[in-house]
């Protein structure tokens, strides 16, 4: 026990640390560049006087032999110390055959100040200056980019540091103020209002509502009391609890969010493959493309320093990082976008296929409808508290909604014991069977009945009202003899109408699949605004019908990731909702903190809008490579020009990345 | 096959991202090798004989460092 404690201590210990160096491995890259950036600067200044003045104007201060070899001096420090860090892992490159987009800068910058040595020399028109001013633009542009990267993961930086830093526990009678690093499973944490709760665990005491928001995106405070699960890092609004601690460190809920959203973001897009293998060629397909257009020219003009020009343009304008970063900042912003609002984006692929999804299919119970269906008439032909006792004594045992319903009622109506019940078994879909005593005893739909030949007669005026009223009928019957039957209603969420009506307006085909009966389900449909129901379908089988709506389109499905996994593995987008810790995270190909229908739009809506973005962006980075390295080849764009334009198409990728959220979701 | 996530350190270009990727590819027992730059962060699926030593070579080879390595 002793060990299993220190174990679990060290684990803690081990995300946090995790959490400290994500965020300062960024932001020390930052502050490098941003050294640099300055240390350039003060050099370059200088520089770009000389530069415009002696080149541009033509205003000789000195004469040529001073210029350049101050053009050398002032430019050292900036290609060779500032730029050391850009130049070594180019060479490495090089030598190594692994190219980077450094082995195009470095040689571009390297080649350009050679110039200048020669140019002390000989004849060759001096590049000193320029490599210089390469090099600054290179660092300033890098400066910039990785700023606005550490932007698009803001998002995800937020969610780390959302989690509790202490926690009050109780420990016999004493409160404890400790670490959240020492609480161990089983501790009871005192949460008092305006308190965040410090992990998972279960309310043991106490009454209160808690705002989840940062983790669901539900905006409304939930009710808690004693039994109630409640997420760590949510805040407790108006009363005390009393919450016994039952998942810790990488366990927690917001530690699973953590993770599933960083590995989404590293996931791939499909649409990214071709830029994927652009990007593996690109730098050896420059350097060849650099020496061609030197020899090239060489040949045609004769000018030695012009076709050193016309390379080095070359070199530092093509850009293998807006390519590479098109579509993986892309899916990083919308996917930090989503996490803030409970929308978990669990594979890159499900937001490319979503576009071209056309049938949305909705699993009923949970789903459309609360879950949480409760018993709302009876009829019986024996006392109604045997009926109640002798189907709650059964149904205890199951863990399905409806039986539960049936449970909760037996208890309202005074019924505190249960019979002893053997030969128990659930026939899904169906219902349940078992024997208390020597009676044996079957509850299910009237299809069970039918199936075991049992006689319906007398009930089937309540039955066709029940049913025609969008109730599920729970049939009891004792040993071949109906005892009664109780109806279960479960009402719709709140937001399920408005959501699905935008649906159906953006031209979704909307499908409604369940395991109830048709007029059950086309009740609930009527209501909520779907026009197409599959009634009466095993939970097995629906897997099935989704593959079948396959055949006429893109299917994504909506249900519950527990009982739902092999139709929402099946459907081409899987969407998987749960409400706070009960959802199966594994099961969806987005998956929803939050059980409202408004989220699944907003997932839907965020996908569409983040694979636009992909596209938007992929589209520059083509553009902007297929135009601006034929002009650097034709000798038209002025080395400094190139490099200015290179770094500027990365830094527009990322930023046209980040203003995704503008979108209105 | 254990799954591995590996903080990459000295990633500043997509083409960086590549390189890594490619070079845990190369090595043997490595599968499913992707590398978010953003992140910075690699992840594979590894067979019970690919050592720590193994990936920390193969991203060393591409010209960066692994600063943690994480199983599943």
């Amino acid at each position: 026990m002793e060990m299993k404690h220190d174990m679990q201590h060290e684990h803690n210990v081990h995300v946090k640390n995790d959490e400290q160096d994500h965020s300062s491995m960024e932001d020390e890259e930052i502050k490098d560049w941003k050294m640099k950036l300055i240390g350039s600067l003060i050099f370059a200044i200088p520089i770009l006087i000389f530069m415009v003045l002696d080149r541009i104007f033509g205003i000789t201060l000195f004469n040529e032999e001073i210029v350049i070899l101050s053009l050398l001096i002032l430019g050292f420090p900036i290609v060779f110390i500032f730029g050391f860090s850009t130049i070594k892992s180019g060479f490495r490159g090089l030598f190594s055959f692994y190219f980077n987009m450094d082995s195009l800068i470095a040689l571009g910058t390297i080649i350009a100040y050679l110039t200048g040595i020669f140019a002390l020399f000989g004849k060759v028109a001096d590049y000193s200056g320029i490599s210089a001013m390469i090099m600054a633009i290179f660092i300033i542009g890098k400066y910039i980019e990785a700023k606005a990267r550490g932007r698009a993961t803001q998002e995800i930086k937020k969610l780390l540091e959302l989690g509790a830093k202490n926690a009050r526990i109780l420990r016999g009678k004493e409160e404890l103020e400790i670490q959240i690093e020492e609480i161990k499973i089983g501790d009871i944490m005192i949460v008092k209002p305006g308190e965040k709760i410090p992990t998972d665990g279960i309310v043991v005491r106490g009454e209160s509502s808690v705002d989840e928001s940062m983790i669901t995106g539900e905006s409304m405070p939930v009710e808690k009391k004693a039994k109630n699960n409640v997420i760590g890092a949510t805040i407790n609004q108006d009363g005390i609890l009393y919450v016994k601690a039952i998942k810790i460190g990488k366990d927690t809920f917001l530690s699973h969010i953590i993770k599933l959203v960083e590995e989404a973001q590293g996931t791939k897009v499909p649409i990214q493959k071709l830029a994927d293998k652009i990007t593996s060629v690109f730098v050896p397909a420059i350097l060849v493309l650099a020496v061609l257009s030197f020899i090239g020219w060489l040949i045609i003009s004769g000018d030695l320093s012009r076709s050193i020009g016309v390379a080095v343009a070359v070199l530092v304008i093509a850009c293998p990082c807006s390519l590479g970063l098109a579509v993986p900042i892309a899916l990083t912003v919308g996917s930090g976008i989503g996490a803030k609002s409970g929308i978990l984006i669990r594979r890159g692929e499900a937001i490319q296929t979503m576009k071209e999804v056309k049938i949305i299919v909705f699993d009923k119970t949970g789903t459309i409808t609360k879950g949480k269906p409760e018993v709302t008439d009876i009829y019986s032909k024996v006392k109604e508290n045997y009926l109640l006792e002798v189907a709650s004594s059964l149904e205890n045992l199951s863990e399905h909604p409806i039986a539960r319903a049936i449970v909760k009622k037996a208890n309202e109506s005074g019924i505190k014991k249960f019979k002893e019940v053997k030969k128990f078994s659930i026939l899904r879909g169906r219902g349940i069977e078992g024997s208390i005593g020597k009676n044996k005893i079957i509850i299910g739909n009237s299809g069970l009945m039918h199936l075991n030949k049992i006689s319906l007669k007398g009930f089937e005026q309540n039955i066709n009202k029940l049913e025609s009223e969008g109730k599920t009928l729970m049939i009891a019957a004792e040993n071949g003899k109906v005892l009664g039957l109780m109806a279960v209603a479960d009402a719709l969420k709140e937001d399920s109408i408005n959501a699905i009506s935008e649906l159906n307006k953006q031209g979704y085909r909307t499908v409604m699949l369940t395991g109830d009966n048709k007029r059950t389900a086309e009740a609930i449909a009527k209501e909520v605004g779907i026009k197409e129901v599959i009634a009466n379908v095993l939970p097995e089988d629906k897997a099935k019908k989704v593959e079948e709506l396959q055949k006429r389109a893109m299917v994504a499905f909506v249900g519950d990731g527990i009982n739902d996994a092999p139709a929402l593995k099946q459907s081409n987008v899987g969407i998987a909702i749960g409400t706070g810790t009960d959802i199966a995270i594994e099961a969806g190909d987005l998956v929803l903190a939050n059980g409202s229908l408004t989220s699944v739009l907003h997932s839907i809506n965020l996908s569409k809008k983040t694979f636009r973005k992909i596209k938007q962006n992929l589209f520059w980075a083509f553009a902007y490579n297929v135009i601006a390295i034929p002009v650097a080849v034709l000798g038209l764009l002025h080395p400094i020009i190139a490099e200015a334009a290179m770094a500027l198409s990365s830094i527009t990728v990322v930023t046209n990345a980040n203003l995704l959220r503008k979108a209105k979701i | 096959m254990k799954k591995v996530i590996m903080e990459i350190q000295g990633m500043h270009c997509a083409s960086c991202a590549s390189n890594v990727e490619k070079s845990l590819s190369k090595t043997q027992g490595v599968k499913n090798a992707r590398v978010n730059m953003i992140a910075k962060k690699g992840y594979a699926d590894i067979e019970d004989s690919v050592s720590e030593e193994d990936l920390r070579k193969a991203v060393r080879r591409a010209g960066y460092n692994i600063a943690k390595i994480n199983y599943e």
